[in-house]
């Protein structure tokens, strides 16, 4: 006789995510482009979330985070590390704040799993997807005009609806690999690529 | 008894049996002998093995969606190992090869879409994280790229470009210049004689002091 036995929640996918008390850390800083894709990925989860910012805040108090993300503006400022931002802060953000920023978007990314799944599954109805895209885009295209610089060639590629089409479908996929307790490792260790 | 535990998805189903190790004290849930696990795909044949298999399953696919979020597309597993994930040559999708261990059975080829490799990515994380699975299965670290390695994310067109663009352009320079006409030799100019050149200083005026 074989006896079954779920997930027990202790096990269950926001466990990595929930324990999330960081020592402190050292190791190599984010590089340009790490800091960049990961301030795009909190931006494509503001576009899933209409209540994305202050989802975002209660994320990182839920976490442990609350000392060093208090309120909105701690995190934004955090954020502007990126230098496609057009309030870009200069410097390196430290490997601490680069990690909660990152267990956050890891926590995030596991709360709208459901969500970012039915935008790459190709199960779903064609018209369905293509209206759900839409609206995505739409969305995370008025958060890149507010925020990023429009000058950037990068900001301006992703703006493109034609040639940026792949990016932000990557951004998405990037996040639905990222989502879940071992994701965190896996964007960690892609957001540091070519930093040693 | 044996026991199951079960990691469930929207697309997929890893069930994994076995037995807890007594020998090392392990009790209730615990797995520390792995008799076997099954896959259940929505709509697709069941996949079943060994311990091995689970083994080399994680050590593709993990790796594979690990590069995939550093946005390098390449295979991974051996070409005649059990499991092979790449990219699918019918598009943006993944393609999953297994082939079977008895003799006769023809090698299995998934197609999954990028959902279905996020369910099947978050059952094996699940698996791997699950405190009451004490077996030891061997799972790569995820590292950070080096350079040369992300170069491969761009097409082979735009790796050459700017190598062959720059050999072309030293060739056609080269070519110019090869082909200007060589400038005329100048015949040496021999110094003129200096007494004519020169005036002969003036004699002092008498009135002069």
């Amino acid at each position: 006789m074989v006896q079954v036995s779920l997930p027990t929640p202790a096990t269950a996918v926001p466990a990595a995510v929930a324990t999330a008390t960081l020592a402190r850390s050292t190791g190599p800083t984010l590089p340009r482009r790490g800091l960049e894709r990961l301030d795009l990925m909190l931006l494509c989860l503001e576009a899933l979330d209409l209540n994305g910012g202050e989802a975002l805040v209660w994320l990182s108090n839920s976490l442990g985070f609350g000392s060093r993300f208090p309120n909105r503006v701690e995190l934004w400022k955090r954020r502007c590390h990126n230098p496609m931002r057009r309030a870009c802060r200069r410097g390196d953000l430290e490997i601490d704040d680069a990690e909660a920023l990152m267990r956050i978007l890891c926590g995030m990314a596991e709360r709208l799993y459901p969500m970012v799944r039915t935008l790459l599954s190709d199960a779903e109805p064609a018209e369905l997807t293509a209206q759900r895209w839409e609206l995505f885009e739409g969305r995370f295209t008025e958060l890149l005009k507010e925020r990023m610089n429009p000058r950037r060639s990068s900001v301006q590629k992703l703006l493109d609806p034609a040639e940026g089409a792949g990016e932000r479908r990557y951004l998405v996929q990037s996040l639905a690999l990222v989502a879940g307790a071992g994701g965190y490792e896996r964007l960690r260790a892609s957001l540091l690529d070519a930093a040693r | 008894m044996k026991k199951a535990l079960v990691y469930d998805q929207q697309s997929c189903q890893l069930r994994v049996e076995g037995l807890p190790d007594l020998s090392a004290g392990q009790v209730g849930e615990e797995l520390g002998i792995l008799t076997g696990w099954t896959l259940r795909w929505a709509g697709r044949p069941e996949l079943e093995g060994q311990r091995s298999h689970l083994e080399a399953l994680i050590a593709s696919v993990l790796p594979y969606a690990r590069h995939l979020v550093s946005g390098l597309r390449r295979g991974f597993g051996e070409e005649s190992g059990p499991i092979w994930i790449g990219p699918s040559d019918k598009g943006a999708g993944h393609s999953l090869r297994l082939v079977s261990g008895q003799s006769g059975s023809p090698s299995l080829k998934l197609e999954l879409d990028d959902a279905e490799l996020a369910d099947l990515v978050r059952v094996l994380d699940q698996l791997r994280l699950d405190s009451r699975v004490k077996v030891p299965l061997a799972v790569p670290s995820p590292r950070p790229l080096r350079a040369g390695e992300l170069i491969r994310r761009l097409p082979i067109q735009r790796r050459l470009a700017a190598p062959v663009g720059g050999v072309a352009v030293l060739a056609l320079a080269t070519a110019l210049a090869v082909l200007l006409p060589p400038p005329p030799a100048r015949q040496p100019s021999r110094p003129a004689a200096a007494p004519a050149l020169t005036a002969p200083p003036a004699p002092p005026s008498p009135g002069q002091p």
